[in-house]
């Protein structure tokens, strides 16, 4: 076969070379930087190895740090944690995204204003707003303290990261506070897509507002309902800035999530074997979690 | 004074003119957190530009990496095979690095360089399996800074010991506007971040009591009565309030250099701070009221094993430069802080800086009581121990644990750790 006619990526039967050929790029691309340290994060997770070094000889494999892991307090505590987040700050997360998107959805005066108001804690730099709150939620001279006497409600300052449960609540608002603005972006573009013809029919049938929320808007939200809250519930899953400046996992681990133990562990304890097993078991929850929630999503149309 | 300096000068000339002609073209790699410190950074930049001078043709790239990142960044660096040449740690985490082998034994430099470091403070500590990896760069003592405006409107005299402290600070707290909210505070500790600095404030009182986290054959001695005393003294000024709660080491002292806070002990990078302060004027420095002062190990610097041996050849040149009697003399000056070398002149420090002596008094108290923050036998599990001292001294506040109780759990959860 002459060399000009086999390379000729042209011809029907080498389209699909051509096809390959653009892609491999971004699969080479991918291998690297995704599958490749993902392996080696798993090899890493079944050999007892403090500081990992890549041309170091690999060592024995060993199941002790899954045997260590599953026998670990901290460990359930931050599975535990990680629950609770995601449960908590999800939920607050589409209250508050479904009510402002409702709100900027309807037409008023400063209607644009409004929207940006809402998207904005979305656009603030993670760590400068938890900055920002922990200053409003300082124990001795923060805003939330100097409200509250104000207002009567507490007679003295909460000490509000000394607090286990109080300092468990900061964090849950922080992180709402930040993650509501994705919902309500996502779901006002849901919104905007349903028909008004639908609401118009229901009106000429008497349907009260209630009725043709329940039976028309959140029905058609549904797909876009979906995929936010795999998002949703995987941003708080994984997220760590958040809680690691406000509170560094404290105190007493209360606010001590999987992805803080894994950092913790690798970078504070240098015991990367062990935070590699934790990271794997996140992964799989993680796996799990968004396949039974994406291929939920279309059942519930 | 200049004639010794110039023999210095000449004497590492000679010693590195060997060294030189192999190294034409060559750049070393230096990583550090202390790039953009005044003081101590503009010391280090002298140290660079000597070793370039004596070193034509040899390069050192200086590279800056924030201190909250530098332990995340050097273990990548060196995980990936890329360690810098010359390796600067905190004495508390090169250990870790020694311990997988990644930091040159200098024993024999020092040997052939005939570097005497006889009473070098903190030097004890760069012994890791009875080899000399590394060299002490700081040792500090801690050091009582007062607001002398303060204390005079309460008739209150400068504190000598914790009970007069512990007065002084009672009094010195106060809510002024009657609003519910304290806005003076007695004393200020970072009760809030890493394990390490917590256990750094902590030791103000349990070292005045006598305790000590290990002894020096490396056994835990947390289960003491003197342990439980400073536990007890600990819990009193957190949970009576007499400091400000949940703030990092920098929130504290800025408050205490704008006049929020009384009585403040801290080591000798409290006073650049004070300097930028509200109430500079009323702050007036005094010996710590605590004894022995709390001290420790700082920072060091070292040789990563996986070089070429002309590289580790130029970073010993380096070191060299950086622990002679020339350079210890200009970190006294440049750092306004002690320099570990006993050989140093500091005389021009003591000239400039108005309380040098006091620092040079405080690091050699602490120094001779072998006061170090990190405890022997916990050395390689630091992090961890730190935290776990964290954890049960927050317990021990929030749930009004009695400290007899916390200080044997503590014991048994050391223990454990050292058996790792």
């Amino acid at each position: 076969m002459p060399r000009a006619a086999f390379l000729d990526l042209a011809r029907p039967s080498r389209r699909h070379w051509l096809g390959n050929l653009l892609l491999a790029p971004a699969v080479l691309l991918i291998g690297l930087i995704i599958v490749y340290p993902l392996f080696v994060s798993v090899d890493l997770s079944f050999q007892n190895v403090n500081i990992a070094r890549l041309d170091q000889a690999r060592r024995p494999f060993t199941t002790a740090n899954y045997e260590r892991l599953f026998a670990s307090e901290d460990f359930w505590n931050a599975c535990w944690v990680t629950f609770k987040l995601v449960i908590i700050v999800s939920t607050g997360c589409f209250l508050l995204g479904m009510a402002t998107a409702l709100l900027v959805n309807n037409r008023f005066k400063g209607q644009a204003l409004a929207r940006l108001l809402v998207a904005l804690p979305w656009a603030v730099p993670e760590v400068i707003a938890v900055v920002i709150f922990a200053w409003l939620f300082d124990s001795s001279f923060g805003l939330m303290n100097w409200i509250f006497i104000k207002l009567g409600l507490v007679d003295t300052t909460i000490n509000w990261f000394s607090s286990p449960s109080a300092s468990f609540a900061v964090v849950c608002v922080v992180m709402i506070w930040k993650g509501y603005p994705f919902v309500s972006i996502m779901l006002l573009a849901g919104l905007q897509s349903i028909p008004e013809d639908f609401y118009n029919a229901a009106r000429v049938d008497g349907a009260s507002a209630w009725q043709r929320l329940l039976n028309i808007t959140i029905p058609s939200l549904m797909p876009v309902l979906g995929v936010t809250l795999v998002l949703v519930m995987l941003w708080v899953f994984r997220d760590f800035s958040i809680i690691y400046v406000l509170t560094g996992g404290g105190p007493l681990k209360a606010t001590q999530s999987l992805s803080i133990m894994t950092y913790e562990q690798a970078f504070g304890f240098f015991k990367m074997g062990y935070a590699s097993a934790i990271g794997v078991i996140t992964l799989i929850v993680c796996i799990i979690a968004s396949r039974l929630m994406i291929a939920r999503a279309p059942d519930t149309m | 004074m200049f004639l010794s300096a110039a023999a210095v000068a000449l004497a590492l000339t000679a010693g590195f003119a060997s060294s030189t002609a192999l190294a034409q073209g060559k750049v070393l790699k230096f990583v550090s957190w202390q790039k953009d410190e005044r003081g101590v950074g503009d010391w280090w930049g002298s140290v660079i530009k000597e070793f370039e001078a004596t070193h034509p043709g040899v390069k050192i790239e200086w590279t800056k990496v924030e201190r909250g990142a530098y332990a995340d960044t050097m273990t990548t660096l060196f995980a990936g095979g890329k360690p810098p040449d010359i390796v600067h740690l905190a004495s508390f985490e090169f250990q870790k690095f020694a311990d997988n082998g990644w930091l040159e034994p200098l024993d024999g430099y020092i040997k052939d360089a005939k570097l005497d470091m006889k009473g070098w403070a903190g030097q004890d500590t760069c012994v890791f399996n009875k080899q000399i990896v590394c060299t002490m760069m700081l040792y500090f003592g801690y050091f009582l800074a007062y607001n002398e405006e303060m204390l005079r409107k309460e008739g209150l005299e400068v504190p000598k010991n914790y009970a007069e402290f512990l007065v002084a600070a009672r009094k010195l707290t106060k809510d002024l506007n009657g609003d519910g909210i304290i806005d003076q505070f007695g004393t200020g500790h970072e009760t809030k971040g890493g394990g390490g600095q917590y256990m750094s404030e902590m030791m103000n009182y349990t070292l005045d009591a006598g305790g000590r986290w290990s002894n020096d054959a490396g056994k835990v001695t947390i289960d003491t009565p003197e342990m439980v005393e400073g536990l007890s003294r600990w819990k009193t000024i957190v949970k009576d309030s007499l400091t400000p709660r949940d703030l990092a080491a920098g929130e504290v002292r800025q408050m205490f250099a704008d006049g929020k806070i009384a009585l403040k002990t801290d080591g000798p990078w409290l006073w650049p701070i004070i300097q930028k302060g509200k109430a500079k004027d009323q702050i007036k420095l005094a010996m710590s009221p605590f004894s022995p002062p709390v001290g420790g190990s700082s920072n060091v610097l070292g040789i990563a094993s996986d070089i070429p041996k002309d590289n580790k050849k130029l970073v010993w040149d380096f070191i060299q430069i950086a622990t002679s009697d020339k350079f210890q003399s200009s970190y006294a000056t440049l750092g306004a802080s002690p320099p570990p070398s006993p050989r140093a002149d500091v005389s021009a420090a003591s000239k400039e800086t108005p309380h040098f002596d006091l620092l040079v008094q405080a690091t050699k108290a602490a120094a001779d009581a072998k006061v170090d923050r990190i405890p022997k036998g916990l050395e390689l599990v630091f992090n961890e121990f730190a935290k776990m001292v964290m954890e049960e001294s927050q317990r021990m506040i929030i749930q009004d644990l009695d400290p007899k109780i916390v200080a044997a759990t503590m014991q048994r959860k050391a223990e454990a750790l050292q058996k790792q």
